[in-house]
């Protein structure tokens, strides 16, 4: 086990080098040139732009660029915004909490409602229940999360108050784009797990089960939710990833502060450090996702617990 | 078995626990944004409480020199005071210059100045003060933005006593004391701006009615009132320190969310109110909307004259008479926007009312200049001349500010029908696309400005080496009339030389005005005296919340 972690954590920085090198060549290759994004165009004069390029080391070829950046980055210095001279990586720090709340949160709300509903829709098939689980699905996967964030907005804090319409200040600012991003969620989840459920429930082990007079509650609990699990982990941690980057829709519109907000901005005025910092960061949590994906595998899968060990 | 039961346990407790927390946060959350709403409340008398005003997006600094963007005036105007004000009528008056002469030759410029003035970080406000901030906006290591056009033509100033100054320009220019008063020249503490250098936006130390207390990034800044403060322009009825204690500026991109967050009472005042959403406001019992219309360059669309077959005026003129202005700004801003007549905006010196209603959709017209140009309609309905398709490439940069992207689609369907193909690009690089490329041939833009001057950037002949204009006019007749009006001292003859120009612009059909962007506010009925200035950005020195 440990030694299939170990393997994993050294791809893993592999991955985050690869996804680090990928986005450089590809904000390098973008059109456009950060320089005239950083000055105004109808005053700046051709000599400033060419002081400003000398300065930023941007007249330096591609590969010294990269090696730079890169040296750099391996000491701690993600070097500073271009656009405002922030340092890059205390910024990252400061809002990178707040994206974690609101997706840990969102997360949260997903699987549970996921979860729940899933397994409700599948036990009671074509039943009302079935058909709200089958509707909130259709809901979450369907609609764009701006759109659900502003009728969420509409309804809980125009009409009824119950909820900041926006901001960062505290936990009440946090539910709604919580709920928006978790609908979303929520919707995928439900899905997988009631699809997953019913062909678990048609298996020849459960006509067994229910053979030897185990009681449903039992065999629906103890051992069709457990088999219908490992195809719904697989989704909920690939989902966890799409919620971090629903944080950019969702930061926005309920204008919170956050990682998304940040990368929104800097792809908008082509600033690569920033954007570079978060890519870094979120590349780290996304391989310690999967990292966690796999490891609960092998909790809720005996079978590939003997398969690591041997 | 066991452990699945145990994890149903958890699932449960986790769910239970969400709803817990929830519900506290909704406790917290009602009484939280109650508090704010009510930020006035102080038992009758109307001093004191929090603004919170929602800005439609973020500042990008708040060092006037070092700004590019209008929203960030709305801050920059309360921590910095200017030297003089400009007044709605475009008279300039005394601020913390009291008095001021101009040298014969129109070259220099003496400021009495202000006594007893102190920056909020304790540094006296002085002529070496002064000297400092003029220079630093010219000097290269500021990367000064949008004040560096604005200084023009400031060459050095000299320091004659602790409260005189003297201003030399290149050149004489009618705009300079106007652009003086704009916010962008505001004066900073000469000591903050050494210390904090190019964070100063981070850090701004002023003069104004309003110290500086945070600015967290993307979600508010907030600004205190200034104690000491009692040098309040003539804009302003009160002179001394502000009503409110504090201002937070909330930064709202998303418009729903900006117009929820004041019908809901979590913030007391937001800006920028989509066409749509006014009518509603309107009948508001609780709500009142403010309204001004920014002075400068109206929102225009700009031809560009150096490629072919645009540099045709009779092409021109043909797209002029084909295109409804009238209807797209009354369809996508319901009556809420007026429209745009000439190359100026209504309000500003020299501003020509003659050509209100002087350009009228007319398809029969346009298809006739077209067939005279021998550009002669295809089986697929559009007009082409030896093999060339008549094709206009039509370029956005703004992800549908204000529906601009909306008018590019009715245009294109206007166009359409006398046998033009529109290409709609929407871009966020301009930089590269328009002023590097210049892969255009129709773009807009909008200027906020307070002198006629502003034409000189976007339609004289550019120097060698400077930037293109955006219309690429080069005509030595508007060449001569925009120097002459640059430095004309005589009102009348001014008015006389920008009315020849705008007029020269319309009859060539070098653009098409389409809209004067109104600045609008939707505000709480308890916030009371929100004031604009002349170029129609708000000052928060009046504003009073009532309980």
């Amino acid at each position: 086990m440990v030694q299939t972690i170990l393997s994993r954590l050294a791809t893993s920085l592999l991955v985050i080098f690869g996804a680090s090198v990928l986005v450089y060549c590809i904000m390098y290759l973008l059109p456009g040139d950060p320089v005239l994004l950083m000055l105004d165009p109808s005053s700046a004069t051709p000599e400033m732009i060419e002081n400003l390029r000398v300065q930023l080391g941007l007249d330096q070829p591609f590969y010294i660029q990269f090696a730079n950046y890169f040296g750099d980055m391996l000491r701690g210095d993600f070097g500073k915004s271009m656009i405002n001279s922030d340092p890059v990586l205390p910024k990252i720090l400061e809002h990178f909490p707040a994206t974690l709340a609101l997706t840990a949160l969102s997360s949260i709300i997903a699987i549970t409602i996921g979860i729940t509903l899933g397994v409700l829709s599948a036990i009671h098939r074509n039943g009302v229940i079935d058909f709200v689980a089958r509707l909130v699905g259709l809901f979450g996967i369907s609609m764009p999360t701006f759109w659900t964030g502003i009728l969420l907005i509409l309804l809980f804090s125009v009409q009824l108050g119950w909820f900041p319409a926006m901001g960062s200040d505290g936990f009440s600012s946090l539910i709604l784009p919580a709920a928006t991003l978790g609908l979303v969620g929520a919707g995928f989840i439900v899905r997988m797990v009631r699809n997953s459920m019913l062909e678990v429930i048609n298996e020849p082990f459960i006509v067994a089960l229910r053979a030897k007079g185990l009681s449903e509650r039992a065999i629906m609990y103890g051992h069709a939710l457990r088999n219908a699990l490992i195809p719904a982990v697989t989704v909920i941690g690939m989902l966890i990833g799409d919620l971090l980057a629903g944080t950019v829709v969702v930061e926005t519109v309920f204008s919170r502060q956050g990682i998304g907000r940040i990368i929104a901005d800097a792809l908008m005025a082509k600033d690569l450090p920033v954007v570079q910092g978060v890519v870094f960061f979120t590349s780290i949590i996304y391989v310690v996702l999967n990292l966690l994906v796999d490891i609960s595998y092998s909790y809720i899968d005996p079978r590939v617990r003997r398969a690591v060990r041997t | 078995m066991n452990r699945s039961i145990s994890w149903m346990k958890y699932m449960a407790l986790a769910a239970v626990l969400v709803m817990v927390l929830s519900g506290c946060g909704a406790a917290g959350g009602s009484t939280n944004g109650a508090a704010q709403a009510s930020g006035g409340d102080q038992a009758g008398s109307a001093e004191g409480g929090n603004l919170t005003f929602a800005l439609a997006t973020s500042p990008d600094s708040l060092d006037p020199h070092r700004s590019g963007l209008a929203v960030a005036v709305r801050a920059i105007r309360t921590i910095y005071d200017n030297l003089v004000v400009q007044l709605p009528d475009g008279s300039i008056k005394p601020w913390l210059a009291t008095e001021w002469s101009v040298s014969e030759d129109g070259k220099s410029y003496t400021f009495k100045l202000r006594e007893g003035v102190k920056f909020h970080d304790g540094t006296p406000f002085n002529a070496e003060a002064v000297k400092y901030n003029l220079d630093r906006v010219i000097d290269p290591a500021t990367k000064a933005a949008n004040s560096l056009a604005l200084i023009r033509p400031y060459s050095s100033s000299e320091v004659i006593d602790e409260y005189t100054i003297k201003v030399n320009l290149e050149s004489p220019s009618q705009a300079f004391l106007g652009n003086l008063s704009q916010a962008l020249l505001g004066i900073v503490s000469p000591t903050a701006a050494q210390k904090y250098g190019d964070q100063l936006g981070k850090n701004p130390v002023g003069t104004g009615p309003y110290t500086f207390v945070k600015w967290d990034e993307n979600a508010d800044i907030v600004v205190a009132k200034n104690k000491d403060y009692n040098w309040g322009p003539e804009t302003v009825e009160n002179k001394a320190a502000p009503h409110v204690d504090t201002i937070t500026f909330k930064i709202v991109p998303e418009e729903a969310t900006r117009i929820g967050s004041v019908q809901s009472g979590q913030v007391l005042a937001a800006e920028t109110v989509p066409p749509q959403n006014i009518a509603a406001l309107k009948n508001d019992p609780n709500q009142q909307l403010l309204q001004a219309n920014t002075v400068g360059l109206p929102y225009t669309l700009f031809f560009n004259l150096r490629k072919a077959p645009w540099d045709d005026v009779k092409v021109r003129q043909a797209v002029q008479s084909a295109v409804d202005v009238e209807s797209i700004v009354k369809t996508l801003y319901l009556g809420n926007y007026e429209r745009a007549w000439s190359a100026l905006s209504p309000g500003i010196l020299g501003y020509d009312a003659s050509l209100e209603g002087s350009i009228n959709p007319d398809i029969n017209k346009a298809n006739q200049l077209l067939d005279e140009q021998g550009w002669v309609k295809g089986a697929d309905g559009i007009r082409a001349k030896d093999g060339q398709k008549l094709t206009l490439r039509y370029v956005d940069g703004s992800p549908n500010r204000e529906k601009r992207n909306d008018i590019a689609a009715i245009i294109q369907q206007q166009l359409k029908q006398v046998g033009i193909a529109v290409e709609v690009e929407i871009t966020k690089d301009i930089a590269t696309v328009i002023y590097q490329n210049w892969d255009y041939d129709l773009y807009g833009n909008s200027q906020v400005n307070s002198d006629p001057n502003a034409l000189y950037a976007f339609y004289h002949t550019s120097a060698e080496g400077q930037r293109p204009t955006l219309s690429g006019l080069s005509d030595p007749k508007i060449d001569e009339l925009l120097e002459q009006g640059a430095v004309e001292s005589d009102a009348d003859k001014r008015v006389e030389i920008y009315n020849q120009i705008q007029q020269y612009l319309i009859e060539q059909a070098v653009i098409l005005p389409i809209y004067v962007f109104p600045y609008t506010v939707a505000a709480s009925k308890k916030v009371e005296g929100i004031k604009f200035d002349s170029l129609g950005y708000p000052l928060f020195n009046d504003v009073r919340i009532q309980p």
